[in-house]
């Protein structure tokens, strides 16, 4: 069986792609039952070459893929067919990889655990445990498959690490601007970033390679290069990042550490004292950001419609918006649209934009000192559905309490798993400074 | 009374493609294009589509900033503005909120500073076309107008009459017009929206005015009620008002408590700008000689009258002409057959100088043939006439429609208004004026004015010696 990305494409390469896609194509319909990772299936086209030739590749829903219906897990937008591709995607289909389908995920994006959208997918380590969220399809799916793929993924506080620490496999999130976000159905813009998630960190280096790159269709691309791997690799541990985490995941990952300092990597205790107003700075940017960025869905254009019934404009819009949001992106339209408020914006839409600055201070400051930061993914493992159900919005905001740091700030960030906890996997976080990819992926090879 | 008044006023850039895609800019078609077939994507505001900056739209913004002497501001952004509207693809407007292109500018109208608080650049909405009119059976929505890009320029309340503001916009369009950013025979649209206060009253906002003469009679009718109110010892609400162009009257729209509160972000999607300091400094060398320097020099170094200068000014393309033409022939010559005649014919025939055959060269001979006296005054205009509904060239024009003098035999013209005029000839010889001046009218009707007035005199009063 192939390990990796680069043994499949070797193996499709001798082999028959047709008789792979079939295989696969009865391997996804099982998968689906139980887990329920897919949203859209499509019919692959296989025939490509270059570095993905032949390679299965999942997108994220909100990922547009031309005449694909695209809704971002939402009911809203249900049946909403893009007329052109995402660079990403573009990108993955010049490579010569092959789309596969459209994975769940929390309704664009909200959400921690995959429950937030009428298709809810489930941890193949326990299916009665969540898969984490809200890139929930695309790590369930990778860790569900047989054979190594690469699953397009996106994140704004947390969305590709999360999934991937609850069920076993690697997500990178690289550093804001890396990957071009045109054809991405927005989250919050200052902060979405389109990463991968895949088996191992070899995998994730060769779709990161794939898909990064500077584009002029979206102005906050960087046309930058990655420096090399420095010779001597000091990790930094932050303190404030074992705080509120499971003492036995806590352990888990402490023992990674051990372990890499036994290698030869040493490591020091750093502190990063603006961790605590992390999570409320990044609640209220990235809700208000979506707060316009939702507005667009009223029923006009594409998504779902209401009956015309001779009813004003306004009334109409509020119709369809009430009947096809979730109450969580109402939620979040509410927190949004009242932070960005006059009379209320310099309190907390510029309050948060500042402690935002002073998060970034905080680890350039750090990065000084050190190479990267290793952190615990998340602070607890995968949560059953029961135990979702009995938490409140502000529990299941808090599950982000270690991802927004670098989100915020646009580091690069991987998750790599590093151990087990009653049986379900544990996530260690490596955290970069911009740009070092490379340093990010070369530690996440030793762990 | 004193009164107050501000103006915000937009007007549609002609640059070649819209503001934040690639999609071509309609302003500048000549034949509107079928509903919907100039979008894409971005201007639809289709999910996952982003904007990016036309570099055009910002170099049309600087040169306006510069040109209404404002600082240019070292970064500056992009923001979100909020509301629900069938007209916008994503129910929010990318326009400059917190740092706008430029600030702290000014124009000098009539000898008066008005200052300018910013310039900034923003999109046009979607053009909304109501099936059996306001409020009739339903709204079509045309996105080919989405995204095209506007200017905003912002005043200070500096304005103290209806009269004002209408001379603060006359000469805003003209330096925009000498700018090479807006042009009136075009499909771009120049719209303001007018603040109006009395002094220690509340401010009322009037939308939707087009026109300077729409800005002088809808601040003139706002101003008016005002007073009106007030003398009935009512107060004046703060409130917007829309401008109703059909009955001549301000309307109410909303009041301050219904008010949109358009919750500004900085639109992520967009990084903020930096202009490079040589990049304005190229900008400002490059800069037209505005309106306002040509008034000057035209009095000082062509010795032409204020209102001769402000015609010549009126239209850039007469400027240009009367410029080339005064390098060959009389200035103050050229400044009054330029803004007298030839201005006089173009309105007429509701033409522009560039859409006429009339050359600095054609132009210049026709006054000089008239300056020798091959041509009476008539016949120049008469030519001038011809050149601009016609087209050709003055010589063929002339040959073709007798404009000579040449042409007519004055001496025997003469002998026939003498012979069946004999007493008005007697009283002359008798040296009544009165009675010259009678044949002079009489031999002008003759010849039809194809002879000059003096030469006819002379020839008369040799005739009658």
């Amino acid at each position: 069986m192939p390990q990796t990305l680069v043994q499949l494409r070797t193996e499709l390469k001798k082999g028959n792609r047709s008789s792979f896609y079939a295989k696969l194509s009865k391997e996804l319909d099982q998968l689906n039952r139980k887990y329920h990772v897919l949203l859209e299936r499509t019919e692959p086209s296989h025939t490509g070459s270059g570095p993905l030739a032949g390679i299965p590749v999942s997108v994220k829903d909100c990922l547009c893929v031309k005449d694909v219906p695209s809704a971002a897990g939402s009911e809203i937008l249900k049946g909403y067919i893009p007329p052109f591709d995402a660079t990403a995607v573009t990108k993955v289909k010049n490579a010569g990889g092959v789309i596969i389908g459209k994975t769940a995920q929390d309704e664009f994006g909200f959400g921690s655990f995959s429950v937030n959208t009428n298709i809810v997918p489930k941890n193949p380590h326990d299916p009665t445990r969540s898969c984490g969220g809200s890139s929930g399809g695309a790590a369930a799916l990778t860790a569900a498959l047989s054979v190594p793929h690469l699953a397009l993924a996106e994140s704004t506080g947390g969305s590709i690490a999360c999934p991937a620490s609850f069920c076993g496999v690697v997500g990178m999130t690289p550093t804001y601007g890396l990957v071009s976000r045109y054809g991405l159905i927005d989250y919050a813009n200052s902060l979405d970033k389109i990463g991968v998630i895949t088996k191992s960190v070899a995998d994730a280096e060769l779709g990161l390679s794939v898909i990064r790159g500077y584009d002029p269709r979206d102005q906050t691309s960087l046309d930058k290069k990655i420096p090399p791997v420095p010779k001597r690799i000091v990790l930094g541990v932050p303190k404030e990042y074992f705080e509120t985490v499971d003492s036995a995941v806590a352990a888990a990952v402490w023992d990674t550490i051990k372990k890499l300092e036994a290698a030869g990597i040493p490591y020091k205790k750093v502190s990063l004292t603006a961790t605590k107003y992390a999570l409320a700075a990044y609640y209220i940017i990235a809700t208000a950001e979506a707060s316009t960025n939702l507005a667009k869905y009223c029923g006009m254009r594409y998504g779902q419609a209401a009956p015309l019934e001779q009813r004003e404009m306004n009334e109409y819009f509020s119709a369809v918006r009430s009947t096809y949001f979730s109450s969580e992106a109402k939620r979040r339209i509410m927190l949004g649209t009242f932070a960005r408020m006059a009379g209320f914006r310099d309190k907390y839409f510029l309050q948060a934009q500042k402690v935002r600055t002073l998060v970034i201070q905080d680890f350039k400051k750090v990065f000084k000192n050190v190479s990267v930061l290793v952190t615990p993914t998340m602070p607890v493992i995968a949560p059953t559905f029961a135990e979702i159900e009995q938490m409140s919005p502000v529990q299941h905001y808090a599950m982000d309490v270690l991802t927004v740091g670098p989100n915020l700030a646009g580091l690069p960030h991987l998750s790599v798993p590093c151990g087990t906890v009653k049986n379900m996997p544990v996530g260690i976080q490596i955290i970069g400074d911009h740009l070092t990819e490379a340093t990010v992926f070369s530690l996440g090879k030793c762990v | 009374m004193t009164v107050i008044i501000g103006l915000e006023t937009h007007v549609q850039l002609p640059t070649k493609s819209k503001i934040f895609c690639g999609c071509k800019n309609i302003v500048t078609f000549e034949k509107e294009p079928e509903p919907n077939t100039v979008t894409c994507e971005t201007c639809i505001g289709l999910p996952g589509a982003k904007p990016q900056v036309n570099s055009q739209v910002i170099e049309f913004g600087t040169r306006i900033a510069l040109a209404l002497e404002c600082k240019i501001n070292n970064t500056f952004s992009f923001s979100r503005k909020t509301y629900f509207y069938p007209d916008m693809g994503k129910n929010f407007q990318i326009t400059q909120h917190t740092i706008p292109l430029g600030s702290h500018g000014k124009l000098l109208v009539d000898g008066k500073l008005i200052r300018i608080t910013r310039v900034h650049v923003e999109e046009d909405p979607a053009r909304l076309v109501h099936i059996g009119g306001v409020g009739g059976s339903h709204v079509l929505v045309d996105y080919n107008r989405s995204g095209t890009p506007l200017v905003e320029i912002v005043t200070e309340p500096d304005m103290t009459s209806p009269e004002q503001a209408r001379a603060y916009l006359a000469t805003l369009t003209q330096v925009l017009q000498y700018l090479g950013v807006y042009d009136p025979s075009t499909k771009a649209v120049l719209k303001s929206d007018a603040n109006i206060s009395l002094k220690g009253g509340a401010r009322v906002e009037i939308k939707n005015i087009t026109g300077e003469k729409e800005v002088f009679e809808a601040l003139r009718f706002e101003m008016m009620r005002q007073k009106n109110l007030s003398k009935q010892g009512k107060r004046t609400i703060q409130e917007t008002r829309l401008w109703n162009p059909e009955l001549s009257v301000t309307q109410e729209l909303r009041t301050k408590e219904t008010e949109e509160d358009y919750g500004y972000i900085p639109e992520g999607d967009l990084t903020p700008i930096t202009l490079e300091q040589r990049i304005i400094l190229k900008e400002k060398q490059q800069l037209p000689e505005l309106p306002a320097q040509k008034y000057k020099r035209y009095q000082r170094d062509y010795k032409v009258a204020p209102k001769l200068a402000e015609a010549l000014l009126a239209d850039p393309q007469l400027a240009v002409l009367f410029e080339a033409a005064s390098k060959k022939i009389d200035s103050k010559l050229a400044a009054t057959w330029i803004a007298g005649p030839l201005k006089k014919t173009l309105n007429w025939n509701n033409r522009r100088l560039e859409q006429t055959d009339i050359t600095v060269a054609s132009f210049v001979s026709v006054l000089k043939l008239f300056n020798s006296r091959k041509l009476t005054d008539r016949n120049a205009e008469m030519l001038i006439r011809y050149l601009v509904a016609e087209g050709g060239q003055p010589e063929t024009l002339i040959k073709k429609h007798q404009l000579t003098g040449s042409g007519t035999d004055l001496d025997k013209v003469i002998k026939t208004v003498i012979k069946n005029n004999p007493k008005a000839a007697r009283d002359v010889t008798n040296g009544v004026a009165k009675a010259l001046n009678f044949l002079i009218g009489m031999v002008m009707k003759e010849t039809k004015g194809t002879v000059d007035a003096n030469t006819v005199r002379k020839a008369l009063e040799k005739a009658l010696r």
